[in-house]
C-alpha cells in the first residue's frame, strides 16, 4: 500500500504560451472487486511529458483509461481542460479497411475535417505510405500500430496525449520518427501521458510517475 | 488498506441477527395458513378439493412479480447509486423469485389436470408466468456468465430494468393473443368466487411467503458476500506466492 | 449529426469487405423455412396457415445469429473507445449500429420473403402487409439485439446468452407482428401493426440508453 513516487525533472521550453493542464487528485483506481492503485495525485501542465512505469498489474492501462474516461476512478478526481488523444493497446483499426480508410474514418468520427493532403502528412510522419492501401488485416503488429499512431498527427494541437506501450512492436527508425512526433507536439505546448516498459522520447527529458503492484509482493 | 468491506461485514452481522425470527415467523405463518386451507375452509362447489392448491398457487405468483419488481429496485439502485449491496441483493433475489415462478407454473399446472385434462394449456396468466420465468433465468444466466464474477453485476441489472419496463408489454400482449386465439378461458378472470372463509388461509399463506421470500433472501445475501470474501482473499493470496528473484515475465503485453 | 452517419457508412463500408455474408444470411432463412415443410408435411392445406407465422420465426432466427456480431468488433479493436473519446454520443453510436446491423442483415431478408414465401405457400394478397409488419418487426428485434449484444458481449456463452436474453423480450414482437401481417378485411393500417408501431417506439426509446449504459465502462481486459 503506497502512494505514487513522483520524481520531477526539467519541463520543456513552452514555445506557445498555454493553459493546458492536467490533474490527478488522490486517485483510487478498482477493477471489479480488487484495488489496484490508491492515492495517486499528479499535475502536468502544457509541454509536460509524463511516463508511466511500474511491474504488470501495477494498474498502467487502467490509469490511462481512467484518464480517457473510460474507467471512472473509485475516489479521487481527475481535471484536464484539453481535449484528449487515448491510444490504447487495442489499435482502434478495423482489419477489414485499409489503413488511409481507417484513418479518414477516425477522423471523421471526431469532426476533424482531414483533408486527403493531412491524411497523407499524417501517414508519412510514421512512414506508412507502402502500406497504406492494403487491408489492416494482413498488416503485422508494427505496422498496425503506425496506423494507430498517425492519429496523432491529426487531432488538435494543444490535446493530452494518453499513450499505452506505444513503441512497442516499433522498430528503431520507427521509434524516432514517434520521438520526433511526440517532441513537435510538446513543442506546440501538448500533453503526452504514456505508460511503457521502453525508453521513450529520451530528448524531452520526461517526468516519471512509477506505480507499484499494491497487491502483490514488492521488490 | 482501502476496506470496501465495511458495511457488507455489518450487513452479515444484521443478517444473523434477523434471520431466525423472521424464518420463525414465516413457518409459522405457513402452517396456520396451511391448516386452514386444508381443513378449515370449504371446497369449491365446482372444483372440489383441487381449489385448494390455489393457496399455494396465488401466493407463490404473487412473490414471482413482486420478486421481479424488487430485483428491478435493486437494479436501480446499483445502477443510479452504485450501492454495493443492491448487486448482492439482486443476485439473491433471482433465483428465488425463478423457484416462486417455476412453483407457480408446476401449481397451475397440478390445478389443472383434473380440470382441462391436460398437464399444460396455453391459458393467458401460466403463459405470462411462463415468460417471466424466462426473464428471471436470463437475468441468472447474465450475472453469472462472465468470467469474471463480478463483471456480470451491471449487465444483470442493466436486464433486470428492462425486464420490469418489459413485464407490463408482455402481459399485455399476451392477453391480446389469448383473447384473439382461445375462445374459452377455463380459469375465468375472476378466478373462484372468494368467500370471506378462504380468504383467511389465503391472507396467512400471502403473509407466510412474503417473509419465507425475506428469509431466504437474508440467506443467500449473507452466502454471497461470504463467498465475495472468500474469493478476494484467494486472489491476494495467489499474488503474494509470486516470489520476488524468480524469473517473472515482464515482458510487455502488447 | 455528421458522426452518426459517418459511423452508419464505416459499417457498411466493412460490411461490403465482407458481403458474402449477406449471402450466409439469406441462406440461413431459407433452410430454416425449408426444414419445416421437411417436418409437417408438404400439403398446401396444412403448410398456409402455418406459413406466415413460420416466416416470422424463421427471420428471427436468421437475425439473431449476427446479433453477436454487433459490437463484437467494436469492442476487440478499440473503436468503442475511440467513439466514446469523440462528440458521438454514445446512444447515438448505438442507434447508428442498430441502422447499419438493419440494412446488412434485416433489409436482404425482407426483399426475399416473395420469394422464400412460396416455399410455404403464402397467399399473395398477404405480402403487402406481411412485408409491412415485418419491417417493423425485424427493426424492434434489432433494437432488442442491440441491447443483448451491448449486455452480453464478453460473456463465456455470449451467443446463447443473447439468445436468451432476446427471444423472452421478443415475443410481444411476434405476437403482433404475426397478427399485424394478416389483417382482416386486408386492411394496411391495422390496430395489431399500430401495436407493433408502439412496441418500436418503445424499444427505440429503451434500447440506446441501456447499451451506452452497459457499453460506457468497456474494458479491454488487456494490459498492465
Amino acid at each position: 500500500m503506497s502512494s505514487a513516487a513522483v520524481n520531477t525533472a526539467k519541463t520543456n521550453a513552452m514555445t506557445n504560451a498555454s493553459n493546458a493542464f492536467l490533474r490527478l487528485n488522490d486517485i483510487a483506481i478498482m477493477r471489479g472487486q480488487r484495488l489496484i492503485q490508491q492515492g495517486l495525485t499528479h499535475d502536468m501542465k502544457a509541454a509536460g511529458i509524463t511516463l508511466i512505469t511500474g511491474p504488470n498489474g501495477s494498474g498502467k492501462s487502467s490509469l490511462l483509461r481512467a484518464i480517457a474516461g473510460r474507467l471512472a476512478p473509485a475516489q479521487g478526481s481527475i481535471e484536464c481542460n484539453v481535449p484528449i488523444l487515448y491510444i490504447g493497446h487495442q489499435d482502434g483499426l478495423s482489419p477489414a479497411l485499409n489503413g488511409r480508410q481507417n484513418l479518414q474514418s477516425w477522423a471523421n468520427l471526431n469532426g476533424y475535417a482531414a483533408t486527403d493532403g493531412e491524411i497523407e502528412r499524417a501517414i508519412d510522419a510514421l512512414n506508412a505510405s507502402n502500406f497504406a492501401d492494403l487491408p489492416v488485416r494482413v498488416l503485422s503488429r508494427g505496422q498496425r500500430r503506425r496506423f494507430a499512431l498517425a492519429r496523432l498527427c491529426l487531432g488538435p494541437e494543444q490535446a493530452l496525449w494518453l499513450l499505452d506501450e506505444p513503441s512497442a512492436g516499433l522498430d528503431i527508425d520507427t521509434t524516432q520518427l514517434l520521438d520526433r512526433v511526440i517532441s513537435q507536439h510538446l513543442d506546440k505546448g501538448g500533453m503526452v501521458m504514456a505508460a511503457t516498459h521502453l525508453p521513450l522520447a529520451p530528448k524531452t527529458r520526461p517526468a516519471i510517475l512509477a506505480l507499484d503492484d499494491i497487491n502483490g509482493a514488492t521488490a | 488498506m482501502f476496506d470496501y468491506l465495511a458495511n457488507p461485514t455489518r450487513f452479515v452481522r444484521i443478517a444473523d441477527m434477523l434471520f431466525r425470527p423472521v424464518a420463525v415467523l414465516a413457518t409459522g405463518l405457513i402452517l396456520v395458513g396451511l391448516y386452514f386451507a386444508l381443513f378449515d375452509s370449504p371446497a369449491d362447489y365446482q372444483q372440489g378439493d383441487t381449489v385448494r392448491i390455489m393457496y399455494v398457487h396465488v401466493p407463490a405468483a404473487w412473490l414471482a412479480v413482486l420478486g421481479y419488481v424488487a430485483m428491478g429496485v435493486c437494479a436501480l439502485f446499483y445502477i443510479v447509486w452504485r450501492h454495493p449491496l443492491a448487486d448482492i441483493a439482486l443476485r439473491a433475489m433471482a433465483p428465488i423469485g425463478a423457484l416462486f415462478a417455476m412453483l407457480t407454473l408446476v401449481t397451475g399446472s397440478l390445478w389443472g389436470k383434473p380440470m382441462w385434462g391436460a398437464w399444460w394449456v396455453w391459458d393467458a396468466r401460466l403463459t405470462s408466468m411462463l415468460i417471466l420465468f424466462f426473464f428471471y433465468l436470463a437475468v441468472i444466466a447474465l450475472a453469472n456468465g462472465f468470467d469474471r464474477a463480478e463483471r456480470g453485476s451491471r449487465p444483470a441489472a442493466l436486464l433486470a430494468l428492462v425486464g420490469v419496463l418489459n413485464v407490463p408489454i408482455v402481459k399485455f400482449s399476451v392477453d391480446w393473443w389469448n383473447t384473439l386465439h382461445q375462445p374459452a378461458s377455463l380459469i375465468r378472470s375472476g378466478g373462484v368466487s372468494i368467500d370471506p372463509s378462504m380468504l383467511t388461509p389465503l391472507l396467512f399463506m400471502l403473509a407466510g411467503f412474503h417473509l419465507y421470500f425475506i428469509a431466504l433472501v437474508i440467506l443467500r445475501m449473507k452466502a454471497l458476500l461470504i463467498e465475495r470474501r472468500i474469493t478476494s482473499l484467494q486472489l491476494r493470496q495467489a499474488r503474494q506466492t509470486t516470489k520476488p528473484g524468480h524469473a517473472t515475465n515482464t515482458g510487455t503485453n502488447a | 449529426m455528421n458522426g452518426f452517419i459517418q459511423q452508419i457508412q464505416r459499417d457498411l463500408k466493412i460490411a461490403w469487405a465482407s458481403r458474402l455474408d449477406i449471402g450466409v444470411i439469406l441462406l440461413f432463412f431459407v433452410i430454416i423455412v425449408t426444414m419445416f415443410p421437411l417436418a409437417i408435411g408438404p400439403q398446401p392445406d396444412i403448410l398456409r396457415p402455418l406459413a406466415v407465422p413460420l416466416l416470422w420465426i424463421a427471420a428471427f432466427l436468421s437475425i439473431l445469429a449476427g446479433f453477436d456480431r454487433l459490437f463484437a468488433a467494436d469492442l476487440r479493436d478499440g473503436w468503442l473507445d475511440q467513439v466514446a473519446l469523440s462528440t458521438l454520443p454514445l446512444f447515438a453510436y448505438v442507434i447508428a449500429k442498430a441502422v447499419a446491423h438493419w440494412l446488412v442483415s434485416a433489409l436482404p431478408l425482407l426483399l426475399a420473403v416473395p420469394i422464400v414465401g412460396l416455399l410455404l405457400q403464402v397467399e399473395s394478397a398477404v405480402l403487402p402487409s406481411l412485408v409491412i409488419a415485418l419491417l417493423i418487426g425485424t427493426a424492434a428485434l434489432t433494437l432488442l439485439g442491440v441491447i443483448g449484444a451491448s449486455l452480453a458481449s464478453g460473456a463465456r456463452q455470449a451467443g446463447g446468452l443473447m439468445a436468451l436474453l432476446v427471444l423472452p423480450l421478443a415475443l410481444p414482437v411476434l405476437i403482433f407482428g404475426v397478427l399485424a401481417s394478416q389483417p382482416e378485411a386486408g386492411m394496411l393500417l391495422s390496430p395489431h401493426l399500430k401495436l407493433l408501431a408502439a412496441v418500436l417506439l418503445v424499444l427505440l426509446a429503451i434500447a440506446p440508453p441501456v447499451a451506452a449504459a452497459a457499453l460506457g465502462e468497456a474494458d479491454d481486459d488487456g494490459g498492465a
